[in-house]
């Protein structure tokens, strides 16, 4: 079976299971003849038509409660932002009424908000953002960020088939960058579990997203100088993978927490703070986190390589943590 | 705001053909009917059910270091007569009378229950208001849904829900339907009764009520959802994308505008520009009307006549019920920036009394059953108290339980299965076109 795109998992995923599930719909802006901004939908209209390839008006807060309305009558919809960013025109609908149903009124919302989010492809502060910890900080949302196509894939099965309201983060710059093979049967990846991307011993890097393959780059500068990083691929953010934490605070003594969103109040925080409460005596070496710059997503390349978290970044503080 | 200018057209005057009453309030003289009573419009042409115009309006007033809100106009006026129903029966008014009584007797038990320190945290009423929150939801269907907002305690009992519900909400017991996690109406079901539990910030129901719809419609169905919106709610942005959704999808949305004058302790003159909020149907691209919100039969036959839209698939309706918040926004609040004058203008358009007076004269109720209904009412008020009261504090374990909901619990299609409209011809093909970035 030929490798398919980190964008083409999502497709397919999405369209097997509105094959599957006559109960799933997608709704959003330019979703129906155009396919979506970044084509994710592309076709889909042809196949199940406007009942369930829906056209919104530019509403992102009409597009989360509407998809929430429609599943309390038992639809499991999926709704998408144009971009990650749009998110917070919704958030009142996300935070208040989504995140809140079943615990206030025992009414499930099982619905999924997808989109593409993050940077490195010059889309400025309104089309870069990673928005996801405002929601990583709500309880009742589950939040899931895959880096690979096979996770992509198997993660947005299992956000539609999940009972609860799933954000789903798609990396733009992901979209058309990695291609990996699909195994033959089908599968659905469990949400809250994380992935060993990379085994090694001497230091880890816990991260996800688009960061994972800076991790990758940097292991493989590292490897050659006898440090092995561990990567290990958070994938789902709500809830979080206390358990692979954990095991690789204890397999490697040192840890790095890498993330594309903004330092401060990004999850390496949550993270060093489970860490030190679960696996403090573990420590041979301060956590160390590498986060993009505590700034607005800037629009021009130079500046967004200098806002971003870079290959030389983690190289430099594994070698620190190495000699520590 | 029914209040003339110079530069506007003067809006119709409608005069009864006949039974109009003197200043004391009386309408009780001899049946009427519907077709005594033509329908009005405002100068935008939308049409007004109401038998009279808010002769006032409440301007700014900054004198001797105060600064409050002054009433101009005329508050004597001659309290019209309750508009005959098209569509209503005589049981059906005699039961929108009942329930009109329980939600007033049980905001008045509610009232003595926040005095006697039962209730915990703010108490939200909805005096003057019982007319609009019965006679609406009472239009609805079984299958409809209804998204309330603070003061429509009156609408859920109509939905089905018991006076001991909302007061074991403010008492905050472990039998109410949230078990103590919330308070007052923000409760709901979606299993049968079909509300939807409100929340504090204002007009975000709306597009759920448009998403119930979408929801029904794939499984077959045209359904109505009535849901309720202040004037000072109406400014929100949820409003707007909520309900233009509804209207671009044509969903059986039904949005009553509850026009109370008072957006806690703004009045209406500083929250829009426009003097009928029924005016916004226009930009909406759907009818609206402009009924008196305390005469049930003119909400009742508004409401019934969106619900047989939405039940055609013609879609979203606006009706804008012209009322007053005849309390405080809360209990804590005495409602002092009030005029006096507006509150005994009001009180004269009681709409339970007006009611009562109106079966009366059509001769479907005596002074005497009227009592007796009341009697029924109160003796089921204090029946749903003491059952309220029994209910325990809930237990602390419980707090965060819930938050997620387990893999298998299965969750089922309310209307029906979807209708599956699918083209075998149109295959998954590999995405050729480039995205919005590279």
């Amino acid at each position: 079976m030929a490798a398919i795109t980190y964008l083409e998992a999502i497709r397919q995923g999405l369209w097997e299971e509105m094959e599957r599930d006559p109960r799933v719909l997608v709704m959003g802006e330019d979703v129906g003849v155009y396919g979506g901004a970044f084509k994710v939908t592309e076709g889909f209209i042809d196949r199940f038509g406007p009942e369930r390839v829906v056209d919104t008006p530019i509403s992102e807060m009409a597009i989360a409660s509407a998809a929430y309305g429609a599943s309390l009558t038992g639809m499991r919809p999926v709704g998408e932002f144009q971009f990650m960013d749009f998110i917070t025109s919704a958030h009142s609908q996300i935070v208040q009424i989504l995140a809140k149903s079943n615990w206030r009124w025992g009414a499930p919302a099982p619905l999924v908000l997808r989109g593409p989010t993050g940077g490195g492809v010059s889309g400025g502060p309104f089309h870069s953002q990673n928005n996801e910890m405002a929601y990583v900080h709500t309880p009742g949302l589950k939040v899931i960020a895959p880096a690979s196509a096979r996770d992509a894939k198997g993660l947005i099965k299992a956000a539609v088939r999940d009972n609860n309201p799933v954000l789903f983060f798609e990396h733009k710059f992901l979209y058309r960058r990695i291609k990996e093979e699909m195994p033959t049967e089908e599968e659905i990846i469990p949400i809250g579990k994380a992935r060993v991307h990379r085994g090694g011993k001497d230091v880890s890097v816990i991260t996800y997203a688009a960061m994972v393959y800076v991790a990758q780059e940097a292991a493989e500068i590292l490897a050659k100088e006898g440090i092995e990083l561990e990567i290990i691929d958070l994938r789902t953010l709500l809830p979080l993978d206390r358990d692979a934490i954990r095991a690789t605070v204890e397999k490697t003594n040192r840890v790095i927490v890498l993330h594309e969103d903004t330092k401060t109040g990004g999850i390496g925080g949550e993270i060093a703070a489970i860490i030190n409460e679960e696996a403090f005596d573990s420590l041979d070496a301060p956590i160390t986190r590498i986060a993009s710059l505590d700034s607005p997503v800037p629009f021009s390349p130079p500046l967004e390589k200098a806002f971003l978290p870079k290959v030389e970044d983690v190289v430099r503080e594994a070698r620190r943590l190495v000699a520590y | 705001m029914a209040t003339k200018t110079p530069s506007e057209p003067a809006p119709p005057q409608q005069q009864p053909a006949k039974n109009n009453p003197s200043t004391n309030g009386s309408t009780a003289s001899a049946k009427s009917s519907a077709k005594d009573f033509p329908v009005g419009a405002n100068p935008h042409g939308i049409p007004d059910w109401r038998l009279e115009q808010l002769p006032f309006h409440v301007e700014p007033h900054w004198k001797d270091g105060v600064y409050s809100y002054e009433l101009i106009g005329d508050t004597e006026t001659p309290v019209p007569p309750i508009r005959p129903s098209k569509y209503l029966s005589k049981e059906q008014s005699i039961e929108i009378f009942r329930l009109m009584l329980v939600n007033r007797r049980m905001e008045e038990s509610l009232e003595r229950m926040y005095k006697q320190s039962k209730v915990i945290g703010g108490l939200y009423l909805s005096l003057g208001q019982e007319a609009c929150s019965v006679a609406s939801a009472f239009a609805l269907g079984k299958d409809d849904w209804l998204g309330p907002m603070i003061r429509n305690q009156g609408s859920m009992i109509v939905k089905g829900f018991k006076p001991r519900d909302t007061m074991m909400q403010y008492m905050a017991r472990s039998g109410s339907p949230t078990h103590g996690r919330e308070s007052g109406s923000h409760y709901g079901d979606h299993k049968t009764l079909n509300v939807v539990a409100p929340i504090s910030h204002l007009g975000d129901s709306i597009s759920v009520l448009a998403g119930c719809c979408m929801g029904a419609r794939l499984q077959g169905r045209e359904i109505a959802a009535l849901g309720y919106i202040g004037d000072g709610g109406q400014s929100t942005g949820p409003t707007y994308e909520g309900f233009n959704f509804a209207a671009v999808k044509k969903l059986g949305v039904i949005l009553m505008v509850e026009h109370n004058l008072w957006a806690y302790s703004t009045p209406v003159e500083m929250q829009f520009a426009c003097k009928d909020l029924a005016d916004r149907a226009i930009g909406y691209g759907v009818p609206g009307v402009i009924v008196d919100g305390t005469d049930a039969n003119q909400v009742y036959d508004a409401t019934y006549e969106a619900v047989q839209r939405a039940y055609r698939g013609e879609g979203a309706s606006l009706i804008e019920a012209k009322l007053m918040r005849m309390k405080g926004h809360a209990m804590h609040d005495p409602a002092v920036y009030v005029p006096s004058p507006e509150k005994e203008y009001w009180k004269r358009r009681d709409p339970i009394a007006r009611y009562e007076e109106y079966l009366i004269a059509q001769g479907w109720l005596t002074a005497e059953q009227a009592r007796e209904i009341d009697a029924g009412v109160n003796k089921l008020m204090d029946e749903e108290r003491d059952a309220a009261e029994a209910s325990p504090m809930p237990d602390p374990a419980e707090t965060a339980t819930g938050v997620y909901v387990a893999d298998d619990v299965v969750l089922p299609l309310k209307y029906g299965p979807v209708i599956v409209h699918v083209n075998q011809q149109a295959k998954l093909k590999e995405s050729s076109a480039p995205g919005h970035y590279k």
